[in-house]
């Protein structure tokens, strides 16, 4: 198999820069264009990972994974949100992760037993943690086109003029709906993951891994806004900048090594 | 090909004389028949609030009737004197003609750069032409090429993009912020006929209600009663501010009707929903700081003008484009009727050539015959027919070049004689 993550992380990338040519000149050739070298990307992807079979307790296994998810979630909203400037804030996202998987590239760890029956537990542990990372990025994205149109609407700009997005009102309910969905599988998922921190008996597997502390200020950021928004009432706004920093947080948190995988490693 | 367009736009001519030859459907449709018959011509008459265009055609090459003429024309119908239209009557011949028309049906010669509404005038047009006859294959391809035009500058560039009715911006306002209105509430204030004709966009949103508050309870009831709402008494103006979801104010009252002060408590007890406020009163009803950009969105009569302007701005800097498809389609439209007309002959030149040719080696080959082998026999054949496409190659390029360049008539007539066609 001769597909590397240069392939399809340059496909996205050229799907990216044809959007952003079609900013500037709306034509459709440009479009179609775009969504074929994203299409291109996102077979590519999926046959890298079908042969990789990358492990999602690994820094590198859970971006690319996570690019993937991301990558469908861009053709989805290009097909169906044509006349917006969707492409424009999914694609970077999924670039950014293809290029952060393509530096934490090293470790080669498969799946490997981590998807066996005898991992069970922990394979649900990751497929959770890894689906509650697509709600919060889902919910980033929605936020960031949230704050992009409302500064437009702020400053009474033309409905024409910069980028088309959807209405405040779709998108807060795009973020508030990824947010209630990412919460429970957080939650469910943090929970299996520290009932198997007893199980094993090496020193490295504590409490105090900076993924577990980070997965753990996740779900807290995640409560928080849960609170805000139906506690405290507190505008669609501020919500959008606190699931800004839920993302950030989100992608330190991945970008850290997995405990079990480091005791794995160490085995 | 020959074509002449001749009449009077908003840039020649000021409203007054427009108004007094601005035809109705009737008198257009006798109009183009009369110029049919009268001038044994192909005719039709574009009339609309803000020009009148008489196209006349013959496809064969025969003159036309100059703009006199056709002044005289206009002003028998509509009794003015042709002197008085002839410095604001435009002549365009030709090329220039056909060029023309593209950019009406374009909408590249409107009063609004890029407004939808002319497409469809140039099509009732010439359809009404060829109801009453006047309208012949080649008017009818000219119009068939301008409505394909008008398509590829609307689909192509960003021309028609955006609305430039003050209702409208409001509108496109309103769904920048809402998804879906089934659930929601409108409170209109005041009954302006700006609002009314504001309010009738946003019925088409279909609301979950309506409420109608004014000083005067009848006129609420009015109001109310035309778009299916209810009237709420002024004095609960602060309770139907708390419940909608859009406000649409258009009152005539000479003082601020609120104020930020009086807005905060409305806006505390919102729980922190969404409300659009569409202020399009002059002086203005709402007070400018009850914008915040975050649950308060206030637009005011200037700013849904100033987003008009953004947009004809925008619209124009499509236009560079839009005049390029209209020269590309342009000469598209002159090389297929030049094709189209000159086929004819070509066919015959074509056929003339080929009996020539068969005439030559016929009986050369009749007089070779055993001596060459099959191969050398196709191969003097095939010299031939090359040497006869190399000599038609000329006039035929010549003819595509001529129907372009307006001298198609002349050449034809020239080719017909030099090869002896008639």
């Amino acid at each position: 198999m001769g597909i590397t993550i240069a392939c399809f992380g340059l496909s996205y990338l050229t799907a990216l820069g044809l959007e952003l040519a079609r900013q500037t000149r709306p034509v459709r050739s440009l479009r179609i264009a775009g969504l074929v070298f994203g299409t291109a990307g996102l077979i590519a992807h999926t046959i890298f990972l079908i042969y990789q079979q990358p492990n999602p307790a690994t820094a590198f296994g859970s971006l690319v994974l996570l690019a993937w998810v991301l990558a469908v979630f861009y053709l989805y909203g290009a097909v169906h949100h044509r006349t917006q400037a969707w492409a424009l804030f999914v694609l970077p996202v999924v670039v950014l992760l293809v290029g952060l998987s393509f530096i934490f590239q090293g470790g080669s760890e498969t799946i490997g037993d981590w998807f066996s029956a005898d991992n069970f537990w922990g394979s649900v542990h990751g497929i959770l943690v890894l689906a509650a990372s697509v709600g919060i990025t889902v919910g980033f994205l929605a936020s960031l086109m949230y704050l992009v149109q409302a500064r437009r609407l702020r400053m009474k700009r033309s409905p024409l003029g910069g980028l088309r997005l959807l209405s405040l009102e779709r998108l807060e309910t795009m973020n508030r709906r990824a947010i209630n969905l990412a919460f429970p599988m957080l939650t469910v998922g943090l929970l299996l993951g520290f009932m198997r921190v007893p199980s094993t008996s090496d020193p490295s597997v504590g409490w105090t891994a900076a993924k577990v502390l980070g997965t753990l200020g996740l779900w807290v950021v995640a409560l928080v806004l849960l609170y805000l928004r139906y506690g405290a009432q507190v505008p669609p706004r501020r919500l959008a900048l606190l699931t800004i920093a839920a993302f950030g947080l989100m992608l330190v948190t991945l970008v850290t090594a997995h405990p079990f995988a480091m005791a794995e490693g160490t085995r | 090909m020959n074509l002449v367009a001749v009449g009077i736009s908003f840039r020649s001519a000021s409203v007054d004389l427009r108004e007094k030859i601005a035809f109705t459907e009737p008198r257009r449709d006798q109009a183009s028949g009369d110029l049919a018959s009268r001038y044994g011509c192909e005719a039709a008459v574009l009339s609309t609030c803000n020009r009148v265009e008489l196209y006349l055609a013959r496809p064969g090459g025969e003159s036309l009737p100059d703009v006199n003429l056709l002044a005289e024309f206009l002003g028998e119908y509509h009794g003015v004197l042709p002197a008085d239209m002839r410095p604001h009557l435009i002549e365009r011949r030709g090329a220039d003609g056909v060029r023309h028309l593209f950019r009406v049906a374009a909408s590249l010669d409107s009063l609004i750069v890029g407004e939808g509404q002319i497409a469809g005038q140039v099509k009732t047009t010439f359809e009404a032409a060829r109801a009453v006859g006047s309208c012949g294959p080649f008017l009818n391809a000219l119009y068939q090429h301008a409505q394909k035009t008008a398509k590829r500058v609307r689909t192509e560039t960003g021309i028609s993009k955006g609305h430039v009715s003050v209702s409208s911006v409001a509108v496109d306002y309103v769904r920048q912020v809402f998804d879906h209105f089934g659930d929601k509430t409108i409170l209109v204030i005041g009954a302006g006929k700006m609002g009314r004709l504001t309010l009738k966009h946003l019925q088409e949103l279909k609301p979950k209600r309506i409420l109608v508050t004014n000083r005067s309870p009848e006129k609420a009831q009015d109001v109310a009663a035309e778009c299916g709402g209810v009237a709420v008494p002024w004095e609960s103006l602060d309770d139907a501010l708390i419940q909608a979801d859009i406000v649409l104010s258009t009152t005539g009252a000479p003082e601020q009707v609120v104020s930020e002060k009086r807005y905060a408590p409305v806006r505390g007890k919102r729980s922190g929903r969404t409300a659009v406020i569409l202020d399009i009163a002059v002086p203005r009803d709402f007070d400018p700081a009850i914008h915040d950009g975050e649950t308060t969105f206030v637009f005011n009569i200037d700013d849904l003008k100033g987003i008009r302007e953004q947009t004809l701005a925008r619209r124009r800097t499509h236009i560079e484009r839009a005049e390029a498809i209209v020269d590309d389609e342009c000469k598209r439209f002159l090389d297929d009727w030049g094709r189209r007309k000159n086929g004819q002959l070509i066919a015959r030149l074509t056929q003339e050539f080929e009996a020539k040719r068969r005439e030559v080696i016929e009986p050369l080959l009749g007089r070779l015959n055993g001596k060459l082998t099959e191969k050398e026999r196709q191969e003097i054949e095939g010299a031939f027919r090359l040497y006869q496409n190399k000599l038609l190659h000329g006039p035929i390029a010549a003819l595509g070049e001529a129907s372009r360049d307006g001298n198609g008539p002349a050449l034809l007539e020239a080719v017909r004689r030099l090869f002896r066609l008639e």
